[in-house]
């Protein structure tokens, strides 16, 4: 087993920080909390110049041709810098037509992607809130060679910026179906914006009557199931790389916090009560950090672990959201105000828990790998 | 990043286990009770197979008989004994004294010890803690007098692992009393048989004879058998933990138990049935599940960063926390799931999974306290891990 880093992965990860460090700091992230959606194009004309929503795309396609190992390394300086910005739905969005699109989808779309033309967004979950593949009930009903979409996805991030959704669907024939529907400015495509603990915009879409052409149809059936599966894993495998940057985050400033503020004369971080709750920290956000890394290894491989992706967000939902409520408890009362930042890496890894599968979710994706 | 083994790890991992398939009895589940002497009779074939095949000492350097093999395959080894909840692993020789001796003792004492080590003759126990040092081991109070050639040793070691199976003992003691506790320390090796030693043993709340008091009583012991300086053994001492903390023993029980759980869950025969149609078992499970990968990858994190020459103490005792701790969930949750059969005792009529969950949660109680508690460990990530201040 190798632990480390690749040389390309370090550069990707020191040239991420030093980036976000100026350009995703706590008033950009408060500037978008309190609807700025300037600050959030600003910012993503920036993360396009980089090459980031390119970064897993195959070069055939436009794209760098990195691997998902190096993706993980980007998301989580994503996740430590809560950036608001859509380099997570831009990338498993990708990573989905990539692998299950047609030959003209992907020379379509993907090249535009790369370029930051165009924004592809997920929109698999419905009023139950499921992320199951076979769940959807939105309807694909085809008429001539298009198809008519109707009914509501709900919690699409970042819809509002996105050019297009990869939605979920059902066609006639009571099957599942991944499709790409425009959704910037069209016609029929009816926005419901949500106030959503991310801080960034989360919103519910309805479409009524929506036609598009069969030729945006990513998978039907078996192969949508597949697909979806998929993009659910990587999804949820990008989101513990994010709750990992953001845990280990947090820690560092648990740590500098204690070990700076004095009571008793003394650092607050010199009690062994304090020092246990950021040594169980420390434990929390490693333990993370090597599950994410052993699932993204393995979306590097033909195929990819489904028992490591769901360790890996099982993991990162369970543990790096408590991990920000012990930071709170060491931070006293200065970490309850609205003023301190850390309710922002809060709320962040409140909503990221609970994308792409929740904890529960995985924990049953996982037994049925395990037999059970 | 590559999470996988090497196909030279994967092949020495499966010759292991096709060794211990052959050395272990068809029937075997462990844990090996020291104290038997069918089991220590196992212990010991064992042992002479492992380092007959140059297993036993692969860690070591090849000058000394060893294969100079990586921190990883170390912990491919220890994984796949704990695994098979093998005995015969001579951790005391050949994982702490040993390499403390290669770097600390003399040519002579070397040559002495190290061949007996290698060839799996020698039984060596590790005398550190004292009956009032535990967590504070610097605190320790047995007495090594000189008197002309030898030293006169006098005091009481305890919770001494196999002293009643071992020949020799390496141990601390204090040989200037009027220095600071860490600088009047050394380290000695003493013949067990030596006249004045007394071996006491201690029954452990699991009911297995596994440790002892071991009383010193003006025992001479010559000074050739100094390691290192003298009033420098907690330096010498201290090479010896870092050997000692790893969780890897316990995140490969934790995996074993957690296995033997779901097929006992998932196997038709099983007498407890309510699990089965409890989907609750199933989220228990995964969970448990992810907690044992968590901490495995913790444990070959240390192996990894000990191959590229890096001394990870905080990571090292992150391993052995969260290791140790996974591996009570296990038991504990194992328990549950047995409901009152839960409650038999190895070996009871009537057992299911002959009692070994009950055993094992009686005696792995010692798994967050031995070889540094659980809040040592957290004490040392804080403060060496993370930088905060020591009180």
């Amino acid at each position: 087993m190798d632990f480390g880093l690749t040389e390309t992965q370090e550069l990707i990860r020191a040239s991420a920080r030093e980036f976000l460090a100026d350009r995703s700091d706590p008033a950009t992230v408060r500037a978008v909390a309190n609807g700025d959606t300037a600050a959030i194009t600003e910012l993503w004309k920036e993360v396009v110049d980089l090459g980031w929503p390119a970064l897993a795309i195959s070069e055939e396609h436009g794209g760098a041709g990195l691997t998902f190992s190096d993706l993980a390394v980007l998301l989580e300086e994503l996740g430590s810098s809560i950036a608001p910005t859509p380099v997570v739905e831009s990338a498993i969005t990708s990573w989905v037509l990539e692998r299950f699109g047609s030959e003209s989808i992907k020379s379509d779309l993907l090249p535009q992607v790369a370029t930051g033309d165009i924004l592809i967004t997920p929109a698999i979950v419905e009023s139950d809130a499921s992320w199951n593949a076979s769940s959807a009930r939105v309807a694909a009903t085809r008429s001539g060679s298009s198809l008519v979409i109707t009914g509501e996805k709900r919690f699409v991030a970042f819809a509002e910026q996105a050019t297009h959704a990869l939605t979920l669907v059902r066609t006639d024939n009571d099957e599942p179906a991944l499709v790409v529907i425009p959704i910037w400015k069209a016609d029929g495509v009816e926005q419901t914006p949500l106030d959503h603990v991310s801080g960034v915009p989360v919103s519910s879409i309805t479409f009524n009557e929506v036609e598009i052409p069969e030729s945006s149809i990513v998978a039907t059936g078996e192969q949508a199931i597949k697909a979806t599966e998929e993009l659910v894993a990587a999804g949820g495998v990008a989101r513990a790389a994010q709750l990992a940057g953001l845990g280990k985050a947090v820690l560092d400033a648990t740590v500098e916090y204690t070990a700076n503020r004095e009571q008793f004369g003394q650092p607050v971080g010199s009690f062994q009560a304090v020092q246990h709750h950021l040594a169980e920290m420390a434990i929390a956000a490693k333990q993370v950090n090597h599950l994410v890394h052993s699932a993204a290894w393995s979306f590097s491989q033909d195929g990819y672990s489904v028992e490591r992706a769901a360790q890996a967000k099982i993991a990162a939902s369970d543990k790096i959201a408590n991990l920000c409520w012990t930071a709170h408890q060491c931070h006293g009362a200065i970490g309850f105000t609205w003023e301190h930042d850390l309710h922002l890496y809060t709320r962040r890894a409140l909503a990221w828990k609970t994308d792409y599968g929740d904890a529960a979710f995985h924990k049953s994706k996982l037994a049925n790998t395990m037999g059970l | 990043m590559r999470f996988e083994f090497t196909p030279e790890e994967s092949a020495f991992k499966s010759q292991l286990s096709s060794f211990l398939d052959d050395a272990l009895p068809a029937d075997w589940h462990g844990p090996a009770d020291e104290s038997r002497d069918d089991h220590w009779a196992l212990n010991e074939q064992i042992k002479k197979g492992l380092a007959d095949r140059g297993w036993l000492v692969m860690s070591w350097p090849e000058e000394y008989g060893g294969a100079d093999s990586s921190p990883m395959m170390n912990t491919i080894f220890a994984e796949e004994m704990a695994y098979r909840r093998a005995p015969g692993h001579d951790r005391f020789g050949t994982r702490m004294f040993g390499p403390t001796l290669m770097r600390f003792g003399t040519e002579e004492q070397r040559t002495k010890y190290l061949g007996s080590i290698a060839r799996g003759e020698i039984q060596w126990c590790q005398g550190y803690s004292e009956p009032n040092s535990g967590s504070d081991l610097a605190s320790l109070q047995t007495r090594a007098i000189e008197d002309g050639d030898d030293f006169i040793v006098t005091g009481a070691k305890i919770w001494t692992s196999l002293a009643h199976r071992a020949d020799m003992m390496f141990m601390l003691v204090r040989t200037d009393p009027d220095a600071p506790p860490h600088k009047g320390i050394s380290l000695i090796v003493v013949d067990m048989k030596s006249p004045g030693v007394e071996v006491l043993p201690i029954i452990n709340m699991a009911g297995l004879h596994s440790f002892n008091q071991v009383v010193f009583d003006e025992v001479r012991v010559p000074k050739a058998n100094l390691v290192g300086e003298l009033n420098d053994g907690w330096r010498a001492g201290m090479t010896v933990l870092n050997f000692e903390r790893s969780g890897i023993d316990y995140a490969a029980w934790a995996r074993i138990a957690l296995e033997e759980l779901i097929e006992y869950v998932t196997n038709d025969d099983s007498l407890v049935t309510t699990a089965k149609s409890d989907p609750s078992v199933r989220i228990k499970l995964a969970e448990l599940h992810t907690e044992v990968e968590a901490a495995r990858l913790m444990c070959f994190d240390v192996a990894y960063r000990q191959g590229q020459g890096e001394v990870p103490s905080s990571e090292a005792s992150m391993s052995k926390v969260s290791a140790s701790e996974v591996y009570l969930a296990v038991l504990d949750y194992g328990l549950e799931l047995l409901g009152m059969y839960g409650a038999l005792e190895m070996g009871s009529n009537q057992a299911e999974l002959q009692g070994r969950f009950m055993k094992m949660r009686l005696y792995y109680t010692s798994g967050p306290i031995l070889a540094g508690t659980n809040e040592i460990q957290k004490n040392i990530i804080a403060q060496r891990g993370l930088g905060l201040p020591r009180k």
